[in-house]
Formats: structure tokens, sequence, C-alpha cells
């Protein structure tokens, strides 16, 4: 046999650490037609940089999710990844539309530069409406009100909406893929059709100012009007919305119960991180789902299944 | 303190000699390994690999006590892998390992090869708390420490990437030797053109045994015999030769890795990546998850082959740090498992 | 003179759009002869008002063709041919003209003109569009809701195939609020034309 392989003994491993990056690069340069215009920033996932601004009218608000190339994969397969999976989110999100689930509509998207325009969303996400909610439950502990039984009332209301929408989603074959509280949202009632400018937007390019004072109406700054968001903030009425189909997926063919089952874990996994208090809310959500549509009993079972072990499987190391 | 470490859960032996100064970095004594390859076309098989393991142990651990300059009453205890890993090779290890600590009257430690991995990468470079890859022929794993544990944010939802790329290696019958990943990486280094193969990620999770099939099937479109119109071309009608397609495999296999540890930064936070296990010795792949990191205004850390591929002293290393607050492994518990995953450690030594 | 309506869409501020609305018009036949034999002085997007089911839905169409266009990325000749192309759900382009393009029997017209040169103004679309279509000119306010005035729901659901056997209501009722359909209706439609030829 061969000698054994020697190292030598080393008396400082320790490396050199790889010389460290500027953490202040600046954001990706949009493609056309945004390059040039000012973006007001929501977040910046692994995935997309999410931006908030107007599209086709001045007045309508949108997202702009944007996949930047990734300078570290072959560009072949960047083009390819990037250009299937915003078809797929926007495919998925057109089809829920076509079926009557609540989602944000698609208002635009170049496949081959990355950028998707999605309707926006005015309100709050369910992560938001429950953190309040547990706060005001703990109030409540202390001080003893009254007014939280009308409180839970609603609550138990919006949880069954919640639960409603998800059946809907599974009902017409598609699974989010990423189900948590964020993902939610509560939308708010909608007010008169106004012909003021629309509220909190983004910075405004002086072309659409110019266009604007054309029009007579002037930005609405959201230092004003504080009081009547206080009163929206307290409301759990409006329409249950699910947003970033990133992850989703949609099947033909019977969808498998484990996915859905997967899609309420992850919900289930997101109350329980909220509070508490909170966890007997997603026994309200559970119900509303499980008389949304045939099937949904079966889903429920096999949820059993997948609390036991977890999201994933176990398996060798 | 001083530690003795064994490893042999897969097709190498390592024997390491690891001592540990408090406020000091550890300083390795000795670090020997020897390799257990199969003929080429042939992956190793548990067996053959134990017998390897059983013949060369007693000679490792002799020549690596002589070169560390230590005597048998220097060593406070006996680490061990407990697993995961092959059946057969990790008991003809674990057996060594009891002799030992019988003979000299030593206290042993059974140490998780994946945490052994993970504490021996932090040590060498210097990480505090990265984001880990942990990417072997085993195991495919993305970790990140919460709470005394390291947790398993994605993995493999079947083969290990080291699988895969070794199983293609022995479709394409390239060498073992020294490994084959390692002339996967050379061979893909003269690849000029990108094949299309599937790309398989679900949320932080990742599956390979697809798009080995996929790669298999290409494969046979290489073969010198075929009608001209039936071999593989690219799109722009040029012959796709085995370089191509282990080029084509490591681009596709490796950026699902960077994109899966990518989320899995972004979701906790953090700037910091190390590679470790033996798949983390690719270049190309430290290249990529450098310029992942770099966008993010972060970096990578990653070891040589030293301590990327299995070894001992990573074993004594983590074992160590484990018996230095206060846990050993009874003989009548000094088992071994196939099935041991990462989460199931409670790491006292971290805050 | 014809009453035009001129607008930018945001983010394309150096690209002015002309729109005129018309109603009883009479020389579709003239119109759509002029457009069948490229007379360049004619070059327009003539659509048939009852196919525009909102603002949104033509101004998408606007915006596809624009980018097209500034990308150089189009599928027609011209940016105006490009519009008329984007409304439509599939990649036909004859079936595009065919559908949303005036016809010899259309009474009703919505022009667009891109001002892709200086000398395309408001004034200059107005006055030759006054010269040229036998109509009555429609006022058009600052949210453009006129033009879909004389939309044709029925015809517009047939080419969008949206004959869905009510299961869109079904969804609007599970979720408290009752959704306007119309405007489930619009945002189905500009999905689709959005993502047409994806």
């Amino acid at each position: 046999m061969a000698p054994a392989e020697t190292i030598e003994p080393t008396a400082a491993p320790l490396q050199a650490p790889p010389p460290p990056t500027d953490p202040e690069r600046p954001l990706h340069t949009l493609p056309p037609p945004f390059t040039e215009s000012h973006l007001e920033v929501l977040t910046q996932g692994a995935e997309a940089l999410v931006y908030k601004t107007v599209f086709l009218t001045p007045d309508t608000p949108c997202v702009v999710k944007y996949r930047p190339p990734k300078p570290y994969r072959h560009p072949i397969l960047d083009r390819r990844l990037t250009k299937a999976r915003l078809l797929a989110e926007a495919r998925v999100l057109v089809r829920c539309m076509r079926d009557g689930v609540a989602v944000p509509g698609v208002l635009g998207a170049d496949w081959e530069a990355g950028w998707l325009v999605l309707e926006w969303v005015e309100g709050r996400t369910v992560r938001k409406v429950l953190d309040g909610w547990a706060e005001r439950v703990v109030q409540k502990g202390k001080e003893g009100m009254d007014r939280v039984s009308e409180q839970d009332e609603a609550m138990l209301g919006l949880m069954q909406r919640v639960g409603r929408a998800v059946g809907k989603l599974h009902e017409i074959g598609v699974c989010h893929g990423d189900l948590t509280t964020s993902n939610l949202m509560l939308r708010t009632l909608e007010k008169q059709p106004t012909q003021e400018a629309p509220k909190s937007r983004g910075r405004l390019t002086t072309s659409e100012m110019r266009m604007m004072a054309e029009d007579g109406v002037f930005p609405d700054f959201p230092s004003v009007s504080r009081g009547k968001e206080q009163d929206e903030a307290e409301s759990l009425e409006g329409e249950i919305i699910l947003i970033d189909f990133g992850l989703a997926s949609h099947s033909t063919q019977n969808l498998q119960d484990e996915d859905r089952a997967v899609d309420l874990y992850v919900l289930e996994r997101a109350f329980a991180a909220t509070h508490p208090a909170a966890e007997p809310l997603f026994k309200e959500v559970l119900k509303a789902y499980g008389e949304s549509f045939k099937g949904a009993m079966a889903v429920l079972k096999r949820l059993e299944d997948v609390r036991l072990r977890g999201r994933k499987r176990s398996m060798l190391g | 303190m001083i530690a003795l470490g064994l490893e042999g859960s897969a097709n190498k032996i390592g024997i390491g000699i690891i001592s540990h100064s408090p406020s000091k970095p550890p300083v390795i004594l000795a670090n020997l390994r020897h390799t257990y390859n199969a003929p080429p076309g042939e992956g190793f098989l548990p067996k053959e690999t134990a017998l390897h393991h059983r013949a060369w142990v007693v000679r490792l651990i002799k020549q690596a006590i002589h070169q560390a300059h230590i005597t048998l009453a220097d060593i406070s205890c006996i680490c061990y892998t407990k697993g995961p890993g092959m059946g057969a090779p990790l008991q003809s290890v674990v057996l060594a390992a009891r002799t030992c600590a019988l003979l000299w009257d030593k206290p042993l430690v059974g140490v998780n090869h994946c945490v052994g991995h993970i504490e021996m990468g932090r040590s060498i470079t210097g990480a505090e708390n990265p984001v880990v890859l942990y990417v072997s022929g085993g195991n495919t794993q993305v970790i990140a420490y919460s709470a005394n544990r390291y947790r398993i944010f994605g993995e493999t939802l079947d083969i290990a990437i080291g699988n895969c790329i070794d199983r293609f290696a022995r479709t394409l019958l390239i060498p073992n030797d020294p490994f084959p990943g390692y002339n996967v990486e050379q061979l893909a280094k003269k690849g000029t053109h990108f094949v299309d193969l599937p790309y398989a990620v679900k949320g932080m999770d990742a599956s390979f045994s697809g798009i080995l099939a996929a790669a298999d099937v290409l494969a046979k479109g290489l073969d010198e015999s075929l009608p001209e119109d039936k071999r593989l071309k690219t799109e722009d009608g040029e012959l796709v030769t085995r370089a191509d397609l282990c080029f084509s495999l490591q681009e596709t296999i490796f950026a699902m890795l960077v994109e899966i540890t990518e989320r899995a930064m972004a979701h906790v936070g953090s700037k910091q990546v190390l590679v470790v296990g033996g798949v983390g010795s690719n270049e190309r792949l430290q290249q990529m998850m450098g310029i992942m990191a770099r966008d993010r205004g972060g970096s990578v850390f990653a070891t040589d082959e030293r301590f990327c591929i299995d070894n001992g002293i990573m074993i004594a290393h983590a074992g160590l740090l484990e018996f230095q607050t206060g846990v050993t492994t009874p003989l009548e518990e000094s088992t071994c498992t196939q099935r041991f995953r990462t989460d199931e450690v409670y790491v006292g030594w971290r805050d | 003179m014809a009453s035009i309506y001129t607008l930018t869409i945001p983010h394309y501020p150096t690209h002015p759009i002309h729109i005129a609305l018309f109603r009883s018009v009479r020389n579709a036949a003239h119109l759509r002869a002029q457009l069948l034999s490229a007379n360049p002085s004619f070059d327009y997007a003539f659509l048939d008002a009852t196919t525009i089911l909102s603002y949104h839905q033509l101004l998408l169409a606007a915006q596809l063709a624009l980018h097209a266009h500034l990308t150089g990325r189009s599928k027609t000749r011209t940016p105006h041919s490009e519009l008329v192309f984007r409304l439509h759900p599939n990649n036909n382009i004859g079936e595009s003209y065919r559908k949303f393009g005036i016809n010899n029997a259309s009474s009703t017209l919505i022009a667009i003109k891109f001002s892709l040169d200086p000398e395309i103004t408001g004034e200059s679309v107005a006055r030759h569009l006054g010269e040229v279509v036998e109509g009555e000119s429609v006022d058009i306010g600052p949210n453009g809701e006129e033009l879909a005035m004389f939309a044709d729901v029925a015809k517009i659901r047939k080419i969008f195939k949206l004959n869905d056997g009510g299961k869109g209501k079904e969804g609007a009722a599970v979720n408290g609020e009752a959704r306007d359909e119309r405007k489930q209706m619009e945002s189905v439609i500009l999905g689709t034309i959005a993502l047409k030829g994806s």
C-alpha cells in the first residue's frame, strides 16, 4: 500500500480573512423605462428588488418587482431563470385574477429585462394587524377594557376571510409556496374614487409633477391626515389580498395535498411566531379553510402529518 | 488540552491531533489522512472501505502521535465521528476509538461529522457567525447558528451534491483519484458550451437527482461511435464535449447552491458565508459564492483541501470544544449512526 | 379641429401621446382604406371604440408599443400598428386589426398618435383629424373615462375568452367585499396583454 498522504503540522492555521467589500454599494440601475425614474425602494430581497412608483397614469400607484441579473451564474442560465420565474409568477397572478382569487393585478412586464409591474395594494399586512391585536390583548389584560370583545368578533371575521382566501387559492390549483402573514394584506376599504393625488407615494419625477401641476392637483405629503390613518389602522374590515407569488406553483392535475398542507403549516408557524395569543386565532382560519372547498378536509388531515414531522422529512445526514 | 480525532465516515480515514490553550488559536499537531479509491466507473462500497480503514487506522494513529511529539499522557480525550455517514466505515473507526480509550484510559467524545466541518471552518477562517454551506459526497445543507443549535435552513431533497458529481464522473468514466470532483472540476475548466439542464430549487431546498438523470441521458449523446446526426450538439450545431457537460453540470448545480445560500443569508441577515465539505474546495464554487457575497456587501470564507475534505483534525477540534463544556460519551453509548442531523447537537460552547 | 387629449405615460416623459375620440363616424371605410394603402399621412392607430373596456387597457397597449419601439423589439412596422397588435390576446397581427382596428361599419373611433417627432403636436393632430374624420369629436376628461364609454362588454369578453361560468363571482363573495366585476375583468385583460408573447 502507498504511504499515507502526510500533512505537516501547522502552527498557525488561521487564514487571512477575505477583504471586506463596500457595504454601501449603489443600488442596481434599473432597465428602461425606469432607468431615469426615481423609485421608492420597498424591499431588497435575495431574488428581487421591489419598488413603488406609478404606472400607466400618474395616479395609478404600483409595485415594480425587478429581478436583477445574477453575475455569479452563467448568462444563459441567468436569462432562462429570470424569464421563467417572472413569467411563472405573473401567470399565476393572472390565473388567480381570472378565477376570482384576490391578488394584485399584473399591469406590465418585460421578461427579457426582468421587471414586473403589479397593482398597488393599499392596506396593512396581516402580520401588522396581528401585531397590533396582540398588543391590544396585552393592554386588555392590564386595563380590563370592554371594547375588546367587539374587536375579537371582528378579528374572528378577519380570520375566516383569511381561511377562505387561502381555500379559494388552493381550490383553483395554486400553492403559494411562501404563505406567511407578511404575504397576506388587508386591503383598506376603498374610499370614494378621488381626483386627488395618490397618498404617500414615492418621489415624483419632475415630469409627473409638471403633469400634476397642469392638471391642477398637488402632491399630498404623508405627514398630513394622520388622524384618518389612525382610524384605518384599527379597522379590521376589508378584503384579504394574497401577495408575493414568487415561489408559487400551479398545477392542472390534482395539486398535491402535501404542498397545500405545507402552505398551511408555514402560515401556522407565522401565526405562532407573532404572539402566543394569536395561536387560537389560527383555529378559526383552519375552520373556514376546511369549509371552503371540496378536498379541504383532506388537506387538514395532511397538515397533521406535516406538523408531526416538521416541514422536512428526516433523511440521511 | 490535546485531543486525538478519528474520522472515517466515508472513503477517507483521517487522524488528527489538536491542542487548545486558553485565548490562543488552536494548534494542529498532526493531520493525517488516507483515501480509499475505487476503480474508475465504480463508487466505493461500504465493505471494502471499512476494510481499508481497518488496515490503516493503527499505523496512522502511531504516525500522528509520533509526528505531534506528544506522549499518551498528553491526550485529554479521544474524539470520533458518531455520524452521519456509511455504517461499516463508521463502525470500523469507532471500534478503534473505543479500543484506544480502553487501552489508555481516556474519555470518549462522539462528534457529529457536519458540526466538525463547521467548527473547523470557523476556526481556520475566523468567520464568526456565518451562514454555512456544507457540501460533500453525503451532505448538502445550508446552516445558520441560532440559540445553541446549527439550524438547517435548506438542504437537498434527495441526493447530496457531491454524490451527484461523483456519479456523473462515473458515467463519463472519469478517474476517482485524487477524487472524482477534482477531476470533474479540471475537465469543466475546458468546457465552453453551456448545455441546458433542469434546475431544481424549492425555497431554500434543492434537488439533484433529476439533474443527474438528465445529464446521464445527455452523456449518451457524446459517444463517438454514434452516427453524426445522433450525437449531442449545441444550438449552433457544434459537438458537445465531455468538458462541456462537466462545465454545464457545475454551472447549474453550483448556481443552485449559491441561490439557496443567498436566500438563507437574506433570511437571517448575515453577510458572511462559510463553505465547508469536500465540494467546498471547488474553485468555481468558491468564485461564484464570492461574487454573490460581494454583491450583498459581504464575503465568503473557504478552506483548502486539508480541511475541506474529511479529516481527523476537525473531529478532534469539535470534540475538544464539546469536551471542554464537560460533555463526554460514556463507553456504553459510544455508538455510531448513519443518520445524525446537524441540528440534533446541543452547541454548548457558543453563546 | 378635433378635440385632442394629450398625455405622457409615466416613465416615458419625452414621448407624448395624442388621443381623439369620435362618435357617429360616417367614413370609417375611407379611413380604413387609407391604413390599408399605407398612406403616410395616416400613420395612426385607429381603433373601434367598442373594443376598449378601459382607459388603462388602451394605455397599457400604448406603453407596450412604445416600450417595444424604444427597445427595438417591435413585432410590427410602426408604433401605431404595434399598439393595435398589443391590444390583442394572441400573436396574430391580422386578427388584431380585425378585432380592434376600425372596420367599414365602425361608428365610434379612437385615434391615437405617438409624438415621435417634434413636428407632431396636439394641434397638428387635431387639425388633421378634424379634416379627415367625418364624425362628432368627443371631449376626453382628465381620467380618460370617456374612452371606455362605447365599450361592448360582451364583445370584449368574447375576445378575451372571459366566459368563466361565474367562477369569478363566487370568488368575490367569499372574501367579504363584493368586487367590482368590471374592474376584475379589466385586471385580467391587462394581465393577459402584458404577458402576450411570453
